[in-house]
């Protein structure tokens, strides 16, 4: 394998290429060699982050945020089972749902993309996923921040259920608390005491890098 | 002046006596509550396993009759809130018990997509979008075969739907049809966007012929609800999301630029005027919007940026405006002074020279009749012709 096909892995990937960043994927996968992994890796990282600012900068729309965020996946998919010493170097661990009574999932999928590819560790529960199963992720898997996806305004009030359960479990301080969906805003934020308000998944994974880093 | 004349001058983009208001009123529970009606047993009964699969069968027989029902009370409840217009719409869907949705049902709609139906506590039906029900080539093939043996039914229901509201109601209220149906929206949604992305890079001719179908779909749609004599209809594909446009406004061209082309040639052949329904950001959209041949837009979603005074500096009066009173807050719990200064600021932004009609952004369930009415209230108080500068 030659630095080439890392470029040509970041060139395919920021063309929203998906034959030509499998292609080169598998290059890197045929030399078994861990570096060139790391090395693949670090590139789908980066490639991500270059689609993520185009979108914030509104150069790139949510059609190429959700095809750049499948390609990544396929291209971790085969890296993946060549990664495992590298695992332990995870962000930090994302606990992510969307709640009760919501069975959308874009958003949140579009986020767990995205922040796999940067290194966290990501627990998918699902949808309509009840307040006290938010609850029970937050105190097993005890992860730096909660993400709560929500589309409906008529859903909304689970949002406040999830963070009142969490203060009577007594994780509320444990955790961070993130929420994105179209029926939210930083009002919405506020009024369930949520730490932050995400208006999409990419400002949702900024939000996250920073406590992470903090 | 009537309430038909009033909104037909502003559509014109002329001065009426004052701004007309659009009621958005579709849920039952609104309905029933500014009618004093009580909560309909079929919210209750639809949470209930036990009686779910009878609302199955209750829905799959007298659907024509259950949405007639809903339109006429909603054209009842905003005749009795004093609005000039109310939207009608209708859809066409079959119900399942499905084990992917524990309170309540699915639904299949004619556009290949699969809803949640379900009952809140207060009585309201629920019905929201959840999944594709095409999400290969085959399962749209199959899908659209069968669809196409439903379409003159669906387009004799819609319009006989339509037909009925106007002729009811029409004396005291100006309905104005919706086709709800629409063509980015279900050409997505029939496969879910994710798969729709990928076969937008990988199968571009699959997606080409969806397109087809779900356009030639909507043009016989609309044809249906301009049946009923109107002179307004409303469009719309949701092309916005809350920082911007889902697609880039070129490739939305270049995908369903002559499928709108031919809506607008369609609804100005039968001399109507098209207001064009987009939730979301899409300032990048509006100058299509003129270009497509829309005569107006709303929903003009404040929580997603959109601002009346800047959508008026980009569009002049090319476009008339309706909508923006912001329903995340402002008309769930907003306060009747903050009800009132946002009228005041969204017609002095948008209604001199006419061309404005001032309607919540969106409607849904938390929408709170009060605040609607004070909406109402503020509008009658401060939307007289000629607007005040000072308002």
């Amino acid at each position: 394998m030659s630095d080439n096909t890392i470029e040509q892995l970041k060139n395919a990937m920021l063309a929203l290429d998906m034959d030509a960043a499998l292609k080169a994927t598998n290059d890197v996968v045929k030399t078994q060699s861990k570096s060139a992994v790391k090395e693949a890796v670090d590139t789908v990282t980066q490639a991500l982050q270059i689609v993520g600012k185009r979108f914030q900068d509104g150069d790139w729309y949510l059609a190429e945020l959700v095809y750049g965020g499948e390609i990544a996946k396929e291209v971790m998919a085969l890296l993946s089972p060549l990664m495992q010493a590298e695992a332990s170097r995870s962000q930090g661990t994302v606990v992510i749902g969307t709640v009760a009574g919501d069975l959308h999932d874009l958003g949140k999928n579009i986020f767990i993309n995205y922040a796999r590819s940067s290194g966290f560790n990501v627990v998918d529960l699902g949808v309509d996923v009840p307040a006290a199963k938010f609850a029970s992720a937050v105190r097993e898997q005890k992860p730096l921040a909660l993400g709560m996806s929500c589309l409906l305004t008529s859903t909304e009030k689970e949002l406040g259920k999830v963070i009142e359960e969490l203060s009577k479990q007594g994780l509320r301080d444990k955790v961070k608390v993130v929420i994105g969906g179209a029926a939210l805003s930083e009002r919405t934020a506020r009024d369930v005491a949520a730490d932050a308000f995400a208006p999409d998944a990419i400002t949702g994974l900024d939000i996250i890098k920073k406590w992470s880093a903090s | 002046m009537d309430f038909k004349q009033r909104f037909l001058t502003s559509m014109n983009h002329e001065e009426p006596d004052r701004v007309p208001v659009m009621g958005l009123i579709a849920e039952p529970a609104t309905s029933n509550y500014i009618l004093g009606k009580p909560p309909a047993d079929m919210a209750s009964m639809v949470r209930n396993p036990e009686t779910r699969a009878m609302v199955r069968d209750i829905i799959n027989t007298s659907w024509t009759e259950l949405v007639y029902g809903n339109f006429s009370d909603a054209l009842e409840a905003a005749i009795k809130m004093g609005f000039d217009a109310n939207w009608t719409i209708y859809t066409q869907m079959e119900a399942f018990v499905d084990p992917r949705v524990k309170d309540g049902l699915v639904c299949h709609d004619i556009c290949g997509r699969v809803w949640k139906l379900t009952g809140t506590e207060d009585g309201n039906i629920v019905v929201n979008y959840i999944d594709g029900l095409c999400p290969t080539e085959e399962g749209w093939d199959a899908w659209d075969g069968r669809r196409k043996t439903l379409l003159d039914e669906f387009a004799r229901n819609t319009a006989e739907h339509h037909k009925k509201l106007a002729a009811a109601y029409g004396d005291r209220i100006h309905p104005v049809g919706y086709t709800s149906m629409s063509i980015f929206e279900s050409t997505w949604q029939c496969m879910g966007f994710v798969n729709f992305t990928r076969s937008l890079y990988q199968k571009p001719d699959f997606v080409k012929k969806v397109i087809d179908s779900q356009t030639d779909f909507y043009l016989k749609y609309l044809d249906a609800v301009m049946e009923c004599g109107g002179e307004v209809v409303i469009g719309g594909d949701d092309l916005g999301q809350k920082t911007g446009p889902i697609m880039r406004p070129d490739i939305i061209e270049k995908l369903f630029g002559e499928s709108y082309r031919r809506v607008s040639e369609l609804v100005h052949k039968r001399n109507r005027k098209l207001l064009w329904h987009s939730c979301g950001n899409i300032y990048a959209f509006l100058d299509k919007f003129v270009e497509w041949g829309f005569d107006g837009v709303f929903t003009l979603e404040p929580t997603a940026g959109m601002e009346l005074a800047k959508v008026r500096e980009q569009v002049g009066h090319k476009l008339v405006l309706m909508g923006n009173l912001d329903v995340s807050y402002l008309l769930v719990r907003g306060n009747r002074v903050e009800v009132q200064e946002a009228v005041k600021q969204a017609i002095k932004a948008a209604a001199p020279g006419g061309g404005y009609i001032l309607s919540p952004s969106h409607s849904h369930i938390a929408v709170d009749p009060t605040r609607l009415e004070w909406m109402i209230e503020a509008a009658h108080k401060y939307g007289k012709y000629p607007i005040h500068p000072f308002v």
